[in-house]
């Protein structure tokens, strides 16, 4: 069902004339493209930094909380160049990143990347104050920033993974993987080569019209 | 003459540096070590087990991409770290030199893994990129990307005694221009190749 409705909006909006031309376009795709990738030093590059400092690696000399605030406006430039991007790279094909197992799993693992972000947020603002001039944050930031360093390689892993085609709708009969990328095209040509129901109904509709057309 | 030598040594090399590669470049020195680098390209990739995995293993190759991609955001978060202190827009309260040598600590390891990570991925397409001027490009950005930090941005904020605050303006947006450089090439050799 839900797989159903994510195809039927990635089809409408790639039959958008803007989502073509995008497409089409090879320095309008590529540049948002590169933008997309290089906007990891900004935004991912901050966020390791702050995680490290976190687990006393870089900065021990400087207050965690103070260096999280300062280094919070870039990294969210960062972040909200890839956000922009990330949806026009989305926009110019729908479709195939609907139907992209990789971009699926990236999508989950950034929900979670998110509700770790906010939860070490929560952290910081109850710590805050208690801890400044030690190397090492408490145990929850600790555990927050290694999860967010794990999540964020795993995002970047899959989104790499992306433009790879080992399980294309049409390189698997997996039905498990299927429906995890949401081929629904290649999920009911399945079931209806499988119902013998099926078969012999398309058996009767073609002899009746072979018998029409007979007449 | 030895004191003039000593206060202007950084200045002597680097004109020398400067001058030896356009002495080079006019004897055609370039296009003859291009042409005998092939073979080092078709080795590496039919002939060592790096340019064997990278070219018939996809899932290892995609790993790699994604550790070549986390290192170059290591190595681009501490780059802008270190030259938006230098450039006194972040962390303005905090002493230059702290900010520069905890930056310039993970700066190498994300420079290390990049490189490392590089070599395998280039085994994989060797020959194709030998012929990518892009790559060369990148190559290039590269070598003078490290060799500007290594040997003139991270000695010259050590030397004790004050910089013109200009120089070091200077020095930080030239830094922030060559490591974009590096990494955008980098992304066009995929588009290209």
């Amino acid at each position: 069902m839900i797989n159903e409705l994510l195809l039927n909006f990635a089809e409408w909006l790639g039959s958008q004339d803007y989502s073509q031309m995008l497409l089409s376009g090879y320095y309008s795709y590529n540049w948002v493209e590169a933008t997309h990738v290089l906007a990891l030093m900004v935004s991912l590059g901050m966020l390791f930094i702050i995680d490290l400092r976190m687990l006393g690696l870089i900065l021990p000399e400087m207050p965690a909380s103070a260096l999280a605030a300062r280094l919070n406006r870039p990294m969210w430039i960062g972040f909200t160049i890839m956000i922009v991007t990330g949806l026009l790279l989305f926009y110019a094909k729908p479709v195939e990143s609907t139907q992209s197992l990789w971009f699926r799993f990236k999508m989950i693992l950034l929900v979670a990347a998110a509700a770790n972000a906010f939860f070490f947020h929560r952290h910081l603002k109850e710590a805050e104050g208690k801890w400044d001039n030690e190397r090492k944050a408490p145990k929850p930031l600790r555990n927050g920033a290694i999860l967010s360093l794990s999540l964020w390689s795993l995002v970047v892993f899959m989104g790499r993974c992306i433009p790879y085609d080992w399980v294309d709708c049409d390189k698997t009969s997996n039905r498990t993987i299927l429906w995890a990328a949401g081929c629904v095209y290649e999920l009911q040509a399945l079931e209806t080569a499988e119902s013998p129901l099926e078969e012999s109904a398309r058996l009767a509709v073609a002899s009746v019209r072979e018998s029409g057309s007979e007449q | 003459m030895n004191e003039i030598f000593a206060s202007y040594k950084r200045t002597i090399i680097v004109s020398a540096v400067l001058l030896l590669i356009l002495v080079l470049e006019l004897l055609n020195w370039r296009t003859a070590v291009y042409g005998g680098l092939f073979p080092l390209f078709e080795w590496l990739q039919r002939s060592t087990w790096l340019g064997y995995v990278a070219t018939n293993y996809g899932s290892i190759y995609a790993l790699v991409q994604a550790i070549h991609l986390l290192s170059m955001a290591l190595l681009g978060g501490t780059i802008l770290l270190m030259d938006l202190r230098l450039l006194n827009l972040s962390l303005k309260t905090m002493p230059v030199d702290v900010v520069v040598e905890n930056a310039y600590r993970w700066f190498r390891f994300g420079l290390m893994g990049a490189v490392v990570s590089g070599i395998f991925l280039a085994a994989g397409v060797a020959e194709k990129v030998y012929y990518l001027p892009v790559f060369w490009a990148k190559m290039l950005a590269l070598l003078g990307g490290s060799l500007f930090v290594i040997f003139f941005k991270i000695p010259l904020l050590r030397k004790a005694g004050t910089n013109s605050v200009w120089l070091i303006r200077v020095v930080a947006i030239t830094s922030l221009m060559v490591w974009f450089t590096v990494a955008a090439t980098g992304r066009w050799i995929g588009f290209v190749g």
